[in-house]
């Protein structure tokens, strides 16, 4: 019993405790916290709004495939079926038969999760280049799969009816509410991730990432420490599908289960720094604003695609200058400062 | 019996790399296993930790028939190892290397940080806890190896070459680290390894194979002597003449 409540103490505190970190980190994170929360006061266009709310999303989706992607090196190409599952299920059941957001979220993640255990055990005997291509595939079937039935609205989509005054049931709200909303998940999502990179299982997963004969001679069972990844990353996908389904109103398996998503999401903790707590916000920061101004602004004066050539661009610069992304960078740039010193 | 491993074979599409070995160990012995190249002490050693499934015979670890078991589980189970060729985990430092051993045991991160800092202390590294393995010489690497290994706290310590790639006078301090550990922790070592001088040194038993088979066991000046020793290491002619 006592130690029980030991084991609860140490997981609320890993879970909240930033004083492993270095403090310039918790003052720069800090200062984020508070721009980010008061950014509808500051901001008042419904653009920059919703550039924001987007960076939210991606950041929270970026989390997620960061475990498996980041932390365990396995290159997912097939998140955007997770999101799709999750949205799928939030849109279906609300416009179905009522139920209320907060039940539906359940729902996806045991679909995502379920759906990811039946296919985990053969998908991880394929390594490296193979895996990415196999969840790639996957994830297309679904798509198509989605596309084809009619139960799913099939092409045309499932529609929302919108509800005239802020709604905690169906959580509709203004663009002041969905930020708050987007905000406090993404935090949740944040926090776990906080408790997760000093976990053993973090540990152990890195371990795997870097060498899986090493990591078995230490006792980590190679296989089950990947799919139980697979299936937390898959369980954050679903959610922010859930948020997506109810800030559009709009779902259909072209916007959710599209292969540039899972893209833009790998890409996320890629660019930022795959494996680090940092990197999917700092890849959301730089990728999200870029794809919504640039993108707009450029294609406005008739150089469409422009923002896809720049999105390359990064890829290829950071691929060869320091595949762990730009907080590889900051990394390598402190740790030589230290040396230096020290 | 400690470990005892039972008229083991293991083959490869066709190819025999252990054909029919037996041996026993007893508990705290340091037992030195060697061969020429290609005798099969590699195989030997993943059949043992369970990176190979040995195509047939019995291996008994405590009293338990462990044939079979994945990695993972003899590891738990107390039979820690190295690598010939060494496997760092690249990305982590030094003593996150060696904390992942300490999971094994433990689930929170102070208390596992607090066994790797003891165990790199153990083998002279604590200065280098913070580096990444991959800057540090091999001699060094070699011990991170073993103090991860140890980290799991092991009975039985699988050595596959420790000392191969040192030079001289590395040779002797990995003997001494090894010395040290077998008393304080009161391991048992089976290591394989091609540097004589190193293996005759610090083991008690010889185990010899050649071409997939055990063809002498002893203590290292009775074995030195034997005659198929001698051949199968030097050839026919040296045997004859002697």
């Amino acid at each position: 019993m006592v130690g029980e409540m030991k084991a609860v103490v140490r997981i609320l505190k890993d879970t909240f405790s930033f004083n492993d970190l270095p403090i310039s980190e918790r003052i720069a994170f800090a200062a984020f916290l508070v721009f980010v929360f008061f950014f509808p006061w500051i901001v008042h266009t419904a653009y920059a709004r919703a550039v924001m709310i987007r960076f939210l999303l991606f950041a929270m989706y970026g989390l997620g495939w960061n475990l498996i992607g980041g932390y365990g090196g396995q290159v997912d190409l097939g998140q955007a079926k997770n999101v799709g599952f999750g949205a799928f299920a939030t849109v279906l059941m609300i416009s179905w038969w009522g139920i209320p957001f907060w039940i539906t979220v359940p729902v996806g993640i045991i679909v995502a999760v379920a759906e990811s255990f039946a296919i985990a055990y053969p998908m991880f005997r394929l390594r490296g280049h193979y895996f990415a291509i196999a969840t790639l595939c996957v994830a297309l079937v679904w798509q198509q799969l989605f596309l084809f039935w009619d139960w799913t609205g099939g092409a045309r989509g499932v529609e929302l009816s919108i509800r005239s005054t802020p709604n905690f049931t169906y959580m509709q709200f203004g663009a002041m509410g969905y930020h708050y909303f987007i905000f406090a998940l993404f935090m949740a999502e944040f926090l776990f991730m906080n408790w997760f990179r000093k976990s053993k299982m973090s540990y152990e997963l890195q371990a795997v990432r870097d060498n899986e004969d090493a990591a078995a001679s230490l006792g980590i069972n190679v296989t089950w420490t990947k799919v139980k990844t697979y299936l937390i990353t898959a369980a954050m996908g679903a959610v922010g599908g859930s948020f997506y389904a109810v800030y559009h109103l709009y779902v259909d398996p072209r916007c959710v289960m599209q292969l540039d998503l899972s893209i833009l999401i790998a890409m996320t903790a890629m660019v930022g720094g795959a494996g680090s707590v940092w990197g999917p916000i700092i890849g959301a920061a730089m990728l999200i604003p870029l794809d919504m101004y640039l993108g707009a602004l450029l294609g406005g004066m008739g150089f469409y695609g422009i923002d896809f050539i720049i999105y390359a661009l990064i890829i290829m610069v950071i691929a060869a200058r320091e595949p762990r992304g730009i907080w590889g960078i900051i990394e390598r740039a402190r740790r030589r400062g230290h040396v230096l010193r020290g | 019996m400690f470990l005892e491993v039972k008229n083991l074979y293991k083959e490869f599409g066709g190819v025999v790399a252990n054909a029919g070995v037996s041996f026993g160990l007893e508990k705290g012995e340091i037992i030195g296993l060697i061969g020429p190249n290609g005798a099969g002490k590699t195989t030997l050693f993943n059949c043992i930790a369970g990176y190979y499934k040995p195509t047939s015979g019995k291996v008994f670890f405590k009293d338990k028939d462990i044939t079979g078991w994945p990695a993972h589980r003899t590891s738990r189970a107390g039979i820690g190892r190295t690598f010939q060729i060494i496997r760092m985990m690249e990305r982590l430092t030094v003593e996150e290397n060696v904390m992942v051993g300490a999971f094994c045991r433990i689930s929170d991160r102070e208390g596992a940080r607090r066994n790797a800092q003891e165990i790199l202390e153990l083998v002279n590294l604590k200065e280098k806890a913070n580096a990444y393995p991959t800057e540090l010489p091999i001699a060094t690497q070699k011990r991170i190896e073993l103090a991860r290994a140890l980290a799991i706290e092991p009975e039985l310590l699988t050595l596959d070459e420790i000392a191969s790639g040192l030079n001289p006078l590395e040779t002797i301090q990995i003997i001494d680290v090894l010395r040290r550990i077998h008393k304080e922790k009161n391991l048992t070592l089976l290591l394989t390894e091609h540097v004589m001088e190193f293996i005759m040194r610090i083991s008690e038993r010889i185990i010899v194979m050649s071409a997939g088979r055990k063809i002498a066991e002893g203590s290292p000046e009775e074995v030195a002597r034997k005659e198929e020793v001698i051949k199968a290491y030097l050839g026919e002619k040296y045997a004859k003449g002697k």
